[in-house]
Order: C-alpha cells, then structure tokens, then sequence
C-alpha cells in the first residue's frame, strides 16, 4: 500500500511545513503518492520543494513516487510553463493530463525550474536571468538599474551553494507575482533548494565542538548565515550569503533558509516572520528563498 | 613596464564559456591562474586588470581573482583595476574589505588612480597628496601635509605594504605616475 503525501493547496515556504511533515511520516524508500490533485497554487519555493523530495527519494533508492497532477487545468497550465512536469518526469511517476505550453518571454517566470550541477549551470542561469530581471525589478518594482546586477549576484551565489556544498545536484526558479497576504506588493521570488547534505552535516567537521550541546540544525544555519562561517578554512570563504544579505538589506528582501530541521530567516520591516524556528520535520538538504519586493509606490 | 590584461579575453580562454560574467569559485581559479601566467611571463612593473567587458562580478569570483591575486603577492608587479563598473566595483570593495586588503582603481580617461578597500582617512589624504603633487618621503610629505613625522612614515609604510604605492630610495609614489 502507498504512504499518501498531499501537497498543500497553496504550497509556498510557510505551507511547505504541512508538506513536510507528510513527507518525513515514513521512510524515504516507502511507495508514495504525491496528491497534488487539489492543487490551486505553488510558489516556487513550493515546485522546488516537491522536485527535491523526489530526488532525496531516488537518491536513497526508494520507488518513483507516483504524482497525481493538479485537476484544476489552469494550474497544470502554470506548472507546465515553469518548467516543473519537465524535471518531475524524471523523478515520479505521473498521473494525468499534461498541457503542452508554449514558453511565454514575457511571462512572470523569470528562470524556469533549472537543475544546477556545476559551474557551468550557474553561468547559464546568471546569463540567462539578466534581460528579465532588468525588466521586472527595473520596470515593474521600481528599483534603481544597478539593482539587476546585485540581484544575479545573490542568485549566482545562491545557487553556488549547491555546487560548492549540497555534494549533489539542486534546482533553482525565479518567478514574479504579487504578494497579497503579507505585502500587497509586487515581489520577485529566487527558490533554490536541494537534496545534499545541508547546513549541519556540511559544518559539522569544523563548527561542532565551538557549538558543543548546541549544535544541530539550527546552530549550523546561525553559524553560515548570521556568522558568515564555511565550512572551507580559507578565509575568504563565507562572502556568499554575507553579500546577499548586503544586497537584501538595501532593497528591504527577505531571505529564509531551511536545512535539516531548522529555518533562519532575514526578517524585512514589512514581515513578522520568525528569526529561528527549529524542531520542524526534517526534510532533505537545504532550501533557500530570497524575497525582493517593489519599492513602495511601483506596481502593487 | 606595463601590461594590460583584458579579463574577458582570459574568461573566454580559460573557462570556454560563451557567457562574459565572472561568478563561481571555479571560473574565479581559472581565471587567477591565467592571470598569474601571464604576470609570470611578462613580469610587468604594473598590470592593468581591465574590466570593460566583463558583465557581472559576484562575490566569490571576485574573491578567487583580486582577493588572491593581492594576497599572493602577484610577484612583485603592482595591481591597479581598470573599466569597472560601479556594481562590479561594489562587489570588489565588499571582498577588500573581508580581508583588510586595497587595491588601485585606475580611470583611463583621466590616468588617475585611487585606491579603494578598507582604508582610513590618513591613507587616502596621503595617496592623494602624491598623486597631485608627486613623489615625497616620510618628512617630506609630513611637511606637505602638516602631520608629524611618525604619522607620515607610518602611513607610507601602510600603502607601501598594501601595494598602493611604491618606495625607492625612501621616496613614495604612485605606480604609474
């Protein structure tokens, strides 16, 4: 019999613990269902989420999970053009009718969902990105042009972080929606999450006697992004997350990072989010979310 | 002697990639490597590191290539940057100032440098001061600026360490000037 994970009606970062805690239920080599059939929405948080949990599935050897796709055709609509049933395709197994879309340049999706593996993924995804995020950020949310170039770097270094620390392959995804529940304003949403090790494995080596009876989860997400530390001895390690956070403070962003069983989160003026929260499901790797709203007065 | 070094030139030769950005720690390697090559052969007295057609500079390339560049020594040849763009400089000065470093920004159209990093108001009224006036020892430039003797030697020894100036015979100047 199949272990039933349901995905949230609207899965973002806050209903992705519902999801979460379905998932972490049972054993990762259980035979799964992912109900996806209620589906109204996702964020790209959200898409990532559900893609990581099938690769974390695979990679421990566990049966393709079956997924049943959304009943409501106008999200398989919006999943298919971000690029989602692409990747889970190799990952679950599908049930249902999938739309054929064609790529809309002037969509909201600004980077479909994109592995990163390697170097060379990042610099496809970084010289990918620059046209539209010029054209969101720029012409839609009111930031200064020279904001378009700070943005790619977060990304790029966002995404480094699969690449230099996950020890396997991860997804990234940038969207632009409108942020109705705790902003009413325009936002341009960077997902990035994978599979590998996350924070507290990759630092334990280094950073867990300094943290003693403290270290866990939440320890090692305080250690890389409030103390800049990596896990590498070389001192000009740790500039990655500390320049996205430069970047976030001058454009009021928001940047959350779950890995293991903890969250951190660089909390903006205009959110209540928690700083920390621990002892959450666990869930495989890490997940990162960069939040930029528009500037007050540009596109709500 | 002076040699220039376009950077994108070094990008596409040494990571093969159609793409004119500087990001990832790899492609940062690569590049320093090639870099240090060139500087090896050359063995210029000053190399112009120029920018103008590179795209982005993230943090951990620019990390991989100034930061270690300028740590390592480079092999005696002075350092100075040129056709940076404003984003691309912010990301630099972000890594000087990680590792208590400076570097030379030089403007081609007016041949001016200044340096940039994490510098205290002393070092940047003593550059300034043999930038526009010429070369100066200790005392000589004390005297010019009205500090003491002790004030102005222990500044030109900061940017003579940090590679900002040079120093011949005790006197103190800018590299190309």
């Amino acid at each position: 019999m199949s272990r039933v994970v349901e995905i949230p009606a609207s899965l973002d970062d806050r209903s992705f613990e519902q999801f979460a805690q379905a998932f972490a239920l049972g054993s990762m080599t259980d035979r799964m269902v992912f109900d996806a059939r209620a589906a109204q929405w996702a964020s790209p948080f959200g898409l990532l989420a559900m893609l990581t949990a099938g690769q974390a599935v695979r990679e421990a050897g566990g049966p393709a999970p079956a997924f049943t796709v959304p009943l409501a055709e106008e999200v398989r609509r919006y999943w298919a053009r971000t690029g989602f049933f692409q990747h889970a395709a190799g990952l679950f197994d599908l049930k249902g009718r999938l739309p054929r879309v064609r790529p809309d340049e002037h969509s909201d999706v600004l980077l479909d969902v994109t592995p990163v593996r390697a170097s060379e993924d990042v610099h496809a995804v970084v010289g990918k990105i620059q046209e539209g995020a010029a054209r969101i950020l720029h012409g839609e949310l009111g930031l200064e042009a020279k904001a378009t170039m700070g943005f790619a770097m977060a990304l790029s270094e966002a995404c480094q972080n699969i690449v230099e620390h996950a020890g396997t392959g991860g997804w990234v995804a940038v969207h632009a929606y409108t942020f109705r529940r705790r902003l009413g304003r325009r936002v341009v949403v960077i997902a990035v999450s994978d599979a590998g090790v996350g924070f507290r494995r990759s630092l334990e080596p280094t950073q867990a006697r300094r943290f003693g009876d403290r270290w866990g989860d939440g320890a090692a997400l305080e250690a890389a992004v409030i103390q800049n530390v990596s896990r590498f001895r070389d001192p000009g390690r740790g500039q990655g997350i500390a320049g996205i956070k430069r970047y976030l403070t001058r454009w009021q962003g928001k940047l959350s990072i779950r890995s293991g069983t903890a969250r951190i989160v660089i909390v903006p003026d205009w959110d209540d989010d928690a700083p920390m929260t621990e002892q959450l499901a666990p869930f495989p790797g890490a997940q990162v979310q960069i939040v930029i709203p528009a500037q007050e007065g540009a596109g709500a | 002697m002076r040699q220039t070094i376009r950077v994108e030139q070094v990008l596409r030769e040494s990571v093969c990639t159609p793409y004119r950005d500087l990001v990832t720690r790899s492609t940062g390697r690569a590049v320093r490597c090639s870099i240090q090559q060139a500087l090896a052969a050359g063995a210029p007295v000053v190399a112009l590191l120029d920018f103008s057609e590179v795209g982005l500079v993230d943090f951990s390339c620019a990390d991989e290539i100034i930061a270690k560049l300028l740590l390592d020594g480079s092999g005696g040849t002075f350092l100075m940057l040129q056709g940076l763009r404003e984003e691309q400089l912010e990301a630099i000065e972000h890594v000087l100032s990680h590792h208590d470093l400076a570097a030379l920004v030089h403007d081609r159209v007016s041949g001016a440098c200044r340096p940039v990093g994490r510098l205290s108001a002393d070092h940047h009224a003593a550059f300034e001061s043999l930038q526009a006036v010429g070369p100066a020892t200790a005392p000589a430039l004390a005297e010019r600026i009205g500090w003491n003797g002790a004030r102005s030697a222990e500044v030109l020894v900061a940017l003579a360490r940090l590679r900002l100036v040079q120093v011949e015979h005790d006197s103190y100047s800018i590299p190309l000037a």
